[in-house]
């Protein structure tokens, strides 16, 4: 004898119309939001994965973000050394003129007189600012490094030594700063002791060459010491390429991770409802079955 | 020698026994919907034959019992099944509850305020002497606490939630099992006097059934039909016709209801139902949770408090505490995490105490290097989020695919246990025409009987 089977279809009948109508709203649901990972636990993994890729896309909108603010501050710095060197270079042929014999005293005191402009502009060059932040004074931001006493024509430096780095991209950080005492001041190209060496040595008509001389290693040593931030403007702008490229990859991974596939979603929304059509078509049939009564002749 | 009057006797038992057996049949049909009937049958007997001289004649028939058929086992099958969906739905809507909370697919949850922070740091790295700069990080280290507050005061509240939900569960348990109580009464008082007991069976099984969905259940046969129903661990919930109330009382430590039977604390040994699954959130699942956002909290503020005291603010002075300093142990550090200062000088992005290195940004970038830290049991701040994501979305994951594959398992079983006790309208009407055709044999039969009574009595001739 057959097994006997559960004479009332209608729970498994109403089971499976539920499983339907859930597969259906998973659908729309991933169609509606785009995502195939609504809740943590659709995909624990993926959604863990979602965090550290959220983390890292939002933190490369910071290292950009701070790319931008550190572009225009390097970019001033920079600019400031080309105008540097113009009045070096300006300094220098002013020093080669002085040294010429044939220049009458007068002449040799008014050169001496544009190199004194020269000094101050370079005074000026090495106070310069961003947003009201000193550019060239290690991390004394706050006060002008560098002070020229008018009488001796001897410039201080009041600033300090230090470097900052900033991170600008993760693992990768970049030196912002060189202290000004390096810049302008370094042992090998003293900017403002060349200066005023050949101010005096014009003035006194001695040792101009020699002035010349340092002034020129000045400049040799500014060329160098600007390499610094050549060099960071260069990482800057790669480490943007890298951050805007890593941004698109993260994007990229989060639709791996938790999007949904739109062809497939779809796909399933109709096959849910082909599935619902058909399971109700089966239930009302099934349902509207006449029983062995309905066959007996009425009494 | 047979006699026509024991043959009409034969038939008036046949007309009888055809007439229980059409009322069974009936009273099938009638009860087609009624949940947990089960079908009965009427048990037709012949009677014992009776010795006439060396003949031996068969002596009618009666309906020996009405019997109603189940399977006591896929009963108890069934039973169990119901105990782990009520457990799992109970930590399935629980837990959804909690994932809701920390649905990063959507950025709700603590990455945005976690990663927002670190990245305000970043900024003060580039730009530590700028007082907006600082101020939006005290602003991020605000919402961060608040983050953290308000996650760990919605776990609280659905910890409540649940802790409300083991005492109703506790209220409808007790009201079951002195329903069950009285009804054992019944299924034994009728199988003592040999009625059928089917129908009360069908009654207990029903509440039993809603038992299983709040508690696990272990059944004991005691006799007589009657059941002895305990926890699995043991603890009595029906005897005969009594019934113990469990009952609950606050944890004096943590102010939760724990369930108590017969004056033993029962609340870990609850295995199965809805109450197990109330308790596992409230006691397991949600301290857990609220632990590890404690740990994230207190390590990552100890590591920030620390690291600023390495460095200098604005005014040239060691900083101090950044967020309210966390309890010792860490318990409540998310649900009460602070932050300890208003002043945006105040924090120590300087390296160096020298007055006038506004620019020193060697601080900020240690406290910035913190995120990368694995300061929260081996892992960093974010990864550790990222783990206690993972372990919540795999809970209710892990509970969905168990609940799922058991529903199929308790569906399996309800068909056999139907196909053994559900009333099939064709088969009651099969029977009815078989019962109906005999009713009308016997009525022939008694005609025909009567008819030869008549002639017997015509021969007599009329005086």
């Amino acid at each position: 004898m057959a097994i006997r089977l559960n004479p009332n279809p209608l729970p498994d009948l109403l089971l499976q119309i539920q499983q339907t109508e859930q597969n259906q709203n998973t659908a729309t649901q991933q169609i509606s939001t785009g995502r195939s990972v609504n809740q943590l636990s659709d995909n624990p993994a993926a959604a863990a994965s979602v965090v550290l890729n959220h983390n890292q896309s939002s933190q490369d909108d910071q290292y950009l973000q701070n790319i931008s603010t550190l572009q225009p501050q390097l970019q001033v710095a920079d600019s400031s050394f080309t105008s540097v060197v113009t009045a070096l270079t300006q300094a220098i042929s002013l020093g080669t003129e002085g040294a010429n014999g044939t220049l009458s005293h007068g002449d040799r005191q008014a050169v001496a007189v544009e190199v004194q402009g020269i000094q101050s502009q370079l005074v000026s060059l090495a106070n310069a600012t961003y947003q009201g932040k000193y550019l060239f004074g290690g991390t004394a931001v706050g006060a002008a490094p560098f002070t020229l006493n008018a009488t001796t024509g001897a410039v201080t430096y009041n600033g300090n030594t230090n470097v900052t780095s900033v991170q600008i991209s993760n693992g990768n950080s970049i030196q912002t700063n060189v202290p000004g005492s390096q810049l302008f001041q370094n042992t090998s190209g003293n900017v403002f002791q060349s200066i005023q060496d050949l101010i005096t040595g014009l003035q006194n008509n001695s040792n101009i060459g020699a002035a010349v001389t340092e002034v020129q290693n000045a400049l040799t040593t500014v060329n160098t010491q600007r390499v610094q931030y050549d060099n960071s403007l260069n990482q800057l702008s790669s480490s943007e390429d890298f951050l805007n490229q890593d941004k698109v990859n993260l994007s990229t991974q989060e639709n791996a991770l938790i999007g949904a596939a739109l062809a497939t979603a779809s796909s399933n929304l109709v096959q849910a409802q082909t599935a619902e059509e058909a399971t109700l078509n089966a239930a009302s049939r099934i349902l509207s079955l006449p029983n062995l009564l309905s066959y007996l002749p009425p009494p | 020698m047979g006699s026509l009057t024991a043959s009409l006797n034969i038939a008036m038992q046949g007309l009888q026994a055809e007439q229980t057996a059409i009322q069974t049949t009936t009273n099938n049909i009638a009860n087609v919907d009624t949940p947990g009937y089960s079908r009965q049958v009427a048990n037709f007997d012949d009677n014992p034959p009776i010795q006439i001289g060396n003949l031996s004649l068969g002596s009618g028939v009666n309906i020996s019992q009405v019997t109603s058929l189940r399977d006591a086992v896929l009963d108890k099958r069934v039973n169990q099944e119901t105990q782990q969906q009520g457990e799992l739905n109970a930590f399935i809507s629980g837990g959804q509850q909690i994932q809701a909370l920390f649905n990063e697919t959507e950025s709700t949850g603590l990455q945005t305020p976690l990663t927002n922070f670190f990245n305000s740091l970043s900024e003060l790295s580039a730009n530590p002497s700028d007082v907006d700069t600082r101020q939006a990080v005290l602003t991020a280290a605000q919402n961060l606490a608040t983050a953290f507050n308000q996650t760990s005061n919605n776990l609280t509240q659905i910890q409540q939630g649940e802790d409300l939900d083991v005492t109703q569960s506790v209220n409808q348990i007790n009201s079951l099992t002195s329903q069950i109580a009285a009804v054992n009464v019944q299924v034994s008082a009728a199988t003592g006097t040999g009625q059928n007991p089917g129908p009360f069976i069908d009654q207990r099984q029903q509440l039993i059934n809603q038992l299983s969905n709040l508690v696990d259940v272990s059944e004991i046969d005691a006799g007589n039909n009657s059941l002895t129903l305990t926890t699995t661990s043991g603890a009595p919930l029906v005897v005969g016709g009594q019934s113990f109330p469990l009952t609950t009382q606050a944890d004096p430590v943590t102010g939760l209801q724990d369930v108590y039977s017969q004056g033993n604390n029962i609340t870990s040994k609850i295995t199965g139902g809805e109450l197990a699954g109330q308790i596992q959130l409230r006691d397991q699942e949600i301290p857990s949770d609220i632990s590890s956002l404690d740990s994230l909290a207190s390590t990552l503020a100890t590591a920030v408090n620390t690291q600023n005291a390495q460095g200098y603010d604005l005014n040239g002075n060691p900083g101090g505490n950044i967020f309210v300093p966390p309890p010792a142990n860490g318990a409540g550090a998310a649900g009460s995490l602070a932050v300890a200062i208003t002043d945006p000088s105040l924090l120590a992005a300087s390296g160096g105490p020298a007055p006038g290195t506004a620019g020193d940004n060697t601080n900020a970038n240690a406290l910035l290097a913190i995120q990368n830290q694995t300061i929260d049991n081996g892992e960093s701040p974010i990864d550790a989020y990222s783990s206690l994501v993972y372990k919540i979305g795999n809970d209710v994951s892990t509970a969905q695919s168990n609940q799922t594959a058991g529903s199929e398992v308790l569906d399996q079983l309800t068909n056999l246990q139907q196909g053994v006790s559900g009333v099939d309208i064709n088969e009651e009407s099969a029977n009815l025409i078989r019962f109906q055709s005999a009713y009308q044999a016997s009525a022939q039969v008694s005609g025909i009987i009567d008819q030869l009574l008549q002639d017997t009595i015509n021969i007599i001739p009329v005086t």
